[in-house]
């Protein structure tokens, strides 16, 4: 294991990006972040700038005017970078499924700027606190 | 103004409607034109003081539809002037930001979506399309193709 994985692991550094979501998983977000579940116990930590981000939290289906920023903020973060696709629609679009301002999803759109980009899908509408800290838990075990 | 007084006061712009239609007692349905419903709306708002909730835009069949709902707060009623718009090629209607400022928004979103233009409108920018979205394509017509 190099050491750049090594230190990634310690410690997860979180960006969140909100690329048109409805604002579900985002308040299950904050559940995490809240003393119920209160992930920075684990080490993860919401950042505000994607430099200091180890990890992008990805919520939403990418829409038209979004996609560029998200581009950018995936250039900017320090490589490795794990790319966590919350909810239904950031992992296939869900229900705005062909929707006028959808060009998602999330996977699509990392995967323009860096095909060999780290991708972990967490589906659910929005999906429980305990499945998103399961999904970090799995992504960073196969790293 | 309880229920009855609103109806009465109603009739008072009878003649610029085709219609009223009360489909319940908190729900009353004024159609009108879309030249009418400046007036219609400003009646409403300026001398009967309803509450503006918010407009709708609609494409129906054969022509555009445009709804603006007032409430009216002490019983509850909600008034909602229908505005037919025939023109489907120009479509057009009189801005009601001028005396309602609230309006803005939802008018510029109705521009954007549905193409419809809203004329006299104090600041006509695009609101709701991405930057790049084109020209001349509004996606909640009927007719968009995506």
């Amino acid at each position: 294991m190099s050491w750049k994985i090594w230190s990634l692991k310690k410690s997860v550094w979180v960006f969140h990006v909100n690329t048109g979501a409805c604002n579900n998983c985002d308040i299950e977000i904050v559940n995490l972040l809240t003393p119920r579940y209160d992930v920075e116990r684990l080490g993860i930590k919401l950042v505000g700038s994607p430099r200091h981000a180890d990890a992008l939290l990805v919520t939403g289906v990418v829409t038209a005017q979004a996609a560029p920023r998200l581009r950018e903020v995936y250039r900017q973060t320090s490589k490795p970078c794990v790319v966590f696709a919350m909810g239904a629609c950031a992992c296939h679009t869900g229900i705005f499924n062909g929707g006028y301002h959808v060009v998602g999803p999330v996977d699509k759109i990392i995967r323009e700027v860096d095909p060999n980009a780290i991708i972990a899908y967490v589906p659910g509408c929005p999906p429980k606190p305990e499945a998103m800290i399961s999904g970090v838990v799995k992504a960073l075990s196969v790293l | 103004m309880n229920q009855e007084e609103l109806n009465n006061r109603l009739s008072e712009i009878r003649d610029k409607l085709i219609n009223i239609e009360q489909t319940m007692d908190s729900r009353i349905f004024l159609l009108c034109e879309a030249e009418n419903s400046f007036a219609v709306s400003r009646f409403l708002f300026k001398d009967l003081s309803l509450r503006f909730v918010i407009a709708t835009g609609i494409d129906s069949e054969d022509c555009f539809e445009i709804l603006y709902h007032f409430s009216n707060d002490e019983t509850g009623c909600v008034v909602t002037v229908k505005a037919f718009i025939r023109d489907r090629e120009n479509p057009s209607i009189e801005s009601i930001t001028p005396f309602i400022p609230a309006a803005e928004w939802i008018e510029r979103e109705i521009h954007d979506i549905l193409g419809i233009e809203i004329k006299n409108h104090p600041n006509m920018r695009r609101l709701i399309l991405a930057d790049d979205w084109p020209e001349g394509v509004y996606p909640l017509r009927k007719d968009f193709k995506r």
